[in-house]
């Protein structure tokens, strides 16, 4: 042992060693990424099982259907026909129905304004009071009178309604039901569950009248679809990327696929071979909703209180009928309503890539944090060669000048680091970064593409102005520049390290394309790759990735921007600070490295 | 010939008892809206305090008053309860909600003791006594769930000595599980053992199928202006049937789909076909008997009970149409929505209430709901509402409110609040707060008068009593904040991630004027308190975690740190071996050069 840390003593003398950061970071994103594409392989993912005992999923039998039919399809006459109206009067007119079986109902307001434009409505909801039950505990069955595609939820809201009618008759509910109806997707539901937790603002979002216990899972049912189906659609991304307990999915998973005989379909896999393309694909999918963080249902807003929630959303042509639906829901509910403790043993944190298949953190995370990890160690290899004596290129021997003996340690002599300008210039970097943040999420609707394109303009030419005001005022040193990637390198992998353990997609994605950062430093003598670099930099900059992700999946950039607003201050989402102030100033600073051009005789007398 | 004569005796002489009217049972039937029947079993004996003195029970069980002789109890409730009274649509609670407790069970009773540490050491007998006897968890009825109420409990008794001495102890288990094993118990202390009488009716099935159900048991001195003190024991059983699920039968009680033809629709919607059905409303004008009801015949009536008492009556108006079983008489009382049945010692009884008649042109829920309330006795408004929960989420601290409604348009309420909360709960007392709804300041003139025990970790509980005023047709939300502490390892419970149960509030309303006894009584819903909970199986992974990096990374880094490395031809020599050696080649080459010395000398 110690000859090995001689060893080491002597090695860290050695000036190759200052070489080698470079290259170990680059091994460092390849690891990560490869890691990431070797998940979906046999052997590193494993197969779901159901590790809350209590769930007991599949294992009873369901009763629903026969004549819950009849009143299913009165109830489908009955929502027909309220199509196209307001929402009091469908809120009127579910009130009275669900009134009339003996349950108790509420209504709740809510305004929401976002980019200028107002989002309002009234949420309706009954509580089905456990028979012997005492209010300390209850599970949520949610209906969106629209579904995120703005398709009404026809059978939806019939089958909450007859299911309603047909859990009153039992008396095994060990927990109070709440039927909750509501005008939206996204907004609706969010204020429902914020107001439940009291986290409201009630200048917004009106109190509650009507409460029950704390609340233990919810399911959300999506079925606009006419007709019947074929298999069940789970999804089950939560706001900011959060995941809904893997018990559930599996339970979901275990009573429609196994005991009712339906495909689950999983990420909008509606064809799934269970081969590797199949699940790496599943997978990307999964982690590019998780890294976007926006809701995608109605049980997005359950999950960020610790209330595991999904959306079921029949699709496919099948023989499958509304009652089978019916019975999924039944079945999971009878599983919830087993529950003892609130649902933690499982896993939180997973990517499923089939919906038998998952990895979990312990063995998808190296990869984020190795791909955050290379900022770093660029980082500090980068202030550990600051702090040595600049050596010209062609000559790798230090000029004995001083005539002293050749002790190896007076070779490196430590030499000042001027710190200011660098912090300064990092600092400037972060805090110009509230601007866009501000814009993006402030401006009405109608200025936000302007907005975006004056901004997307602006962005390559920002380092220029900045860089050049940076060499003809401070004439900054080689030493300086690369303090000021060393800082910059340092608060990104700062920065995404943690996150990876947040979200883990969001650190991976940027972290990716933040990647030629690692790699970027001037260029005095080769005006041909500062140019390549700046057009490098330039294509992976946040404002073009935007464009270019918003051009593939053939959105308006204008709608992405009022989603991201939207989600901002309804949802809580906070991909855009990641963006705009975790990734943006570190393009900043990397571009203004690119194209800085160090002033060699200033650095050197700094060494005389 | 004797022992003809000994029986003929014996039974002379429990006609005499049975007329001394010690004891009687009652069951009084109220249909309520939404097709609910509250059942409330009443049976009341009373025994001289001399007799009891005496060890001479008669009706008063032999368990339970050696227990209270034991204990020193001069007055003992006991509550049993499951579920909740709903309030909106059932009106007030039986008994002004005297009998009846939170979710799970209660205890309060009235100790003659010395000293405060008298008093626990009984409670603790108490305690621990009837916890055998009721087969409850009442043994963890401990300090930490134990309190001593100022304003809330008063006795109901007639205590005209000993007043000095009596120590009131109040304990709650909010989780108990209130079930069959509980009413086994109660029912062997009935005199007639539930096997015969209206006791009959107490099927465990059915009552712990109920809505709400509470077992209630009290007993008190009380004192007559003109006779002798008599201690009464009183147990009652409420519990409220859901009547559609009640009188499914007991082989079959999965609610399946009715086939359609018997699914009652509501014809007029233009859609009605055979395969489509709007139902018809919510089980109006259910029909039932007491058998289906209750899932058994009641078989007689105890030969002991107090023949003037009527054991079973019957609360609905007057107008509707009731069939009983023959040899049962009916009277009906003056006030026009009760009636009560004569029933022959020995003949079953058998009640049948049928559905209402319908009066012509009537389709349509509306109409109907209408009907419905008109053929059951108008629930009578309670003085108050209370509804109470958690605000606020996360695990490190939260909120309670207590939302207080005043539904009389033109007379204010004034009551006491208490809650006890378990230790764990560290209430901010300066974030008590009570606004009246629609005014967003605090209005100090709502509580007038607060009793506040600090909780001490680990051994008390907090207590907090509020007298508090409501004014006229006010809502009014109590709040105030929390924090959450983290228990120890060893303290959670093995379903550490399921919460912790709050016990319910208790509000008693006073009565205006008379200051001793209650009008209301009323109770919040229990409360289910998530705390900071770790994840078990963590220790086990970090003991092997930090194992494993000490055992790898902590030699090297101790070697590292203890020592200088130096070349090894710069420093000096070091080792016990290497001295030795060392010492050992100069030896040898002193030896050597004077080997050499004497050779060249040679």
């Amino acid at each position: 042992m110690p000859r090995l840390l001689a060893g080491a003593l002597r090695l860290r003398r050695d000036p190759r060693i200052l070489k080698l950061p470079p290259y170990l970071s680059l091994l460092c994103i390849f690891v990560g990424v490869v890691w990431l594409l070797l998940l979906p392989l046999n052997d590193y993912s494993r197969r779901t099982y159901i590790s809350e005992n209590a769930l007991l999923p599949g294992q009873v039998h369901t009763y629903f259907g026969g004549s819950d039919q009849n009143v299913f399809r009165a109830y489908k006459h009955e929502v027909n026909a309220l199509v196209g109206k307001s929402n009091i009067e469908i809120n009127d007119k579910l009130e009275s129905i669900v009134k009339g079986l003996g349950l108790k109902v509420a209504c709740q307001n809510f305004t929401y304004t976002s980019a200028g434009r107002v989002y309002s409505g009234e949420n309706v909801y009954a509580i089905l009071q456990a028979p012997r039950g005492d209010a300390t505990e209850a599970i949520v069955l949610v209906a969106a009178w629209e579904n995120v595609q703005q398709e009404v939820n026809r059978n939806g809201v019939a089958l909450i309604l007859t299911l309603a009618r047909y859990f009153k008759r039992w008396s095994l509910w060990s927990k109070d039901i709440v039927f909750l109806v509501t005008p939206d997707s996204i907004a609706g539901p969010q204020a429902w569950v914020d107001a439940y937790h009291d986290a409201h603002d009630s200048a917004r979002v009106d109190s509650l009248p009507l409460k029950s216990g704390a609340l233990q899972g919810a399911i959300a049912i999506d079925y606009a679809q006419e007709g019947r189906f074929e298999s069940v659609h789970i999804v089950y991304d939560g706001v900011n990327g959060q995941l809904p307990n893997l018990d559930l999915i599996n339970s979901v998973v275990s009573i429609a696929g196994g005991q009712m005989g339906m495909g689950v379909a999983l990420q909008e896999m509606w064809q799934h071979n269970d081969q590797y393309p199949d699940r790496l694909r599943t997978m990307l999918r999964g982690m590019l909703k998780q890294g976007l963080g926006l809701a995608s249902g109605p049980h997005s807003s359950f999950i960020p209180y610790h209330v595991d929630a999904v959306t079921l959303q029949p699709f496919g042509d099948g023989w499958q009928d509304e009652m089978a639906m019916g019975r999924v829901v039944e079945g999971t509910f009878r599983s919830l309503n087993n529950l003892l403790e609130h649902l933690h043993q499982s896993f939180f944190f997973y990517l499923l890539m089939q919906r038998e298949r998952f990895v979990s953190i312990g063995t998808y995370l190296p990869s984020a944090m190795l791909v955050a990890v290379n900022f770093t160690i660029m980082a500090i290899a980068l202030w550990v060669k600051s702090g040595q004596p600049e050596s010209s290129n062609n000559t790798p021997t230090p000029p004995a000048s001083e005539g002293e003996t050749a002790a190896p340690a007076a070779s490196n002599p430590a030499v000042e680091r001027d710190i200011f300008l660098p912090l300064g210039v990092v600092t400037l970097c972060q805090s110009v970064a509230v601007i866009p943040l501000y814009l993006f999420n402030h401006a009405s609707e109608s200025l936000l593409t302007p907005f975006f394109v004056i901004f997307a303009l602006l962005n390559p030419l920002l380092p220029l102005i900045l860089s050049n005001f940076l060499t003809t005022t401070y004439r900054p040193t080689t030493q300086q520049y690369q303090l000021i990637k060393s800082f910059s390198l340092l608060l990104l992998g700062m920065f995404l390290a943690s996150l990876a353990t947040l979200n883990f997609s969001l650190a991976l994605l940027v972290g990716v394309l933040a990647s030629p950062l690692t790699f970027m430093r001037p260029w005095p003598n080769s005006d041909a790759m500062r140019i390549a670099c700046t057009v490098l930099l330039n294509t992976v900059s946040p404002t073009s990735v935007l464009v270019a992700s918003a051009a593939y999946w053939q959105l308006d950039i204008g709608t992405v921007l009022r989603e991201a607003a939207f989600a901002w201050h309804v949802c809580g989402m906070y991909s855009p600070v990641v963006v705009w102030c975790v990734w943006w100033p570190a393009w900043l600073a990397g571009n203004v490295i690119v194209l800085g051009r160090p002033d060699e005789s200033k650095g050197k007398e700094k060494v005389l | 010939m004797r022992q003809l004569f000994s029986l003929l005796l014996l039974s002379l002489l429990s006609f005499v008892c049975s007329a001394s009217s010690d004891y009687h049972e009652q069951l009084v039937l109220r249909p309520l809206p939404l097709s609910a029947l509250l059942a409330s079993f009443d049976f009341r004996s009373n025994i001289t305090l001399s007799a009891f003195e005496t060890h001479n029970f008669r009706f008063f069980p032999r368990s339970l008053g050696q227990i209270l002789q034991y204990a020193n109890t001069r007055e003992l409730h006991l509550r049993f309860s499951l579920g909740r009274w709903d309030a909106e649509s059932w009106g007030a609670r039986p008994w002004d909600g005297a009998r009846e407790g939170g979710t799970g069970v209660e205890l309060w009773a009235w100790l003659e003791a010395e000293t405060d540490d008298e008093a626990d050491h009984k409670w603790l007998t108490l305690t621990n006594a009837l916890s055998g006897l009721f087969c409850a968890s009442l043994n963890f009825i401990d300090g930490t769930r134990t309190t001593r109420p100022v304003m809330s409990f008063q006795p109901e008794g007639d205590h005209p000595n000993s007043t000095e001495n009596m120590h009131l102890l109040y304990g709650v288990l909010p989780h108990e599980v209130v079930c069959t094993e509980n009413l086994t118990p109660f029912l062997k202390l009935l005199p007639c053992k539930g096997k015969v009488g209206i006791a009959t009716l107490l099927d465990g099935h059915k009552l712990f199928d109920a809505s709400w159900q509470s077992m209630a048991i009290d007993v008190r001195p009380i004192c007559p202006d003109d006779g002798e003190c008599v201690l009464q024991i009183e147990l009652t059983i409420d519990m409220v049937l859901d009547i559609e699920r009640s009188k499914r039968p007991r082989d079959n009680p999965i609610p399946r789909p009715l086939p359609s033809h018997e699914l009652m629709c509501d014809t007029s919607k233009p859609y009605h076909a055979d395969d489509t059905c709007f139902p018809a409303d919510y089980s109006a004008n259910q029909d039932w008997t007491l058998s289906q009801v209750f899932g058994r015949n009641m078989k007689g009536i105890c030969p002991l009970t107090d023949p003037a008492v009527p054991p079973v009556c019957l609360q609905v108006p007057h107008s509707r149409r009731v069939f009983v079983s023959s040899g049962v008489v009916e009277k009906k009382n003056a006030d026009g929505t009760s009636r009560c049945f004569e029933i022959s010692p020995k003949a079953d009884f058998e009640m049948i209430f049928p559905r209402p008649e319908k009066t012509d042109g009537e389709e349509g829920n509306a109409a109907q709901a209408e009907i419905a309330l008109a053929d059951v006795v108008k629930p009578e408004t309670p003085l108050l509402y209370a509804e109470r929960s958690f605000t606020g989420h996360g695990q490190e601290r939260g909120g309670v409110q207590t939302i207080l409604r005043n539904p009389s348009p033109d007379t204010e309420v004034e009551f006491i609040y208490m809650e006890s909360l378990p230790w764990f709960m560290r209430i901010y007392t300066h974030t008590i707060e009570a606004h009246v709804g629609g005014e967003s300041k605090s209005n100090g003139s709502l509580i007038e008068e607060i009793y506040y025990r600090p909780a001490l970790d680990r051994a008390r509980g907090t207590q907090l009593e509020m007298r508090m005023r409501i004014p006229p047709a006010a809502t009014v939300f109590l709040t105030y904040d929390f924090e959450k502490s983290i228990l120890r390892y060893t303290e959670y419970p093995p379903d550490a991630n399921r919460g912790f149960d709050v016990a319910a509030a208790v509000i008693t309303i006073l009565n205006r004027g008379e200051e001793r006894k209650a009008a209301y009584t009323l109770r919040t819903t229990s409360l289910l308190c998530s705390l900071p909970t770790p994840d078990f199986s963590m220790p086990y992974n970090v003991i092997i975690f930090t194992s494993t990096a000490i055992a790898l990374a902590f030699g090297g880094m101790f070697n590292i740190l203890v020592r200088r490395f130096v070349a090894a031809d710069e420093g000096p020599e070091a080792g016990l071996g290497k001295k030795l050696s060392a010492k050992l080649s100069k030896v040898l080459e002193r030896f050597r050069k004077k080997k050499t010395a004497v050779e060249e000398q040679k």
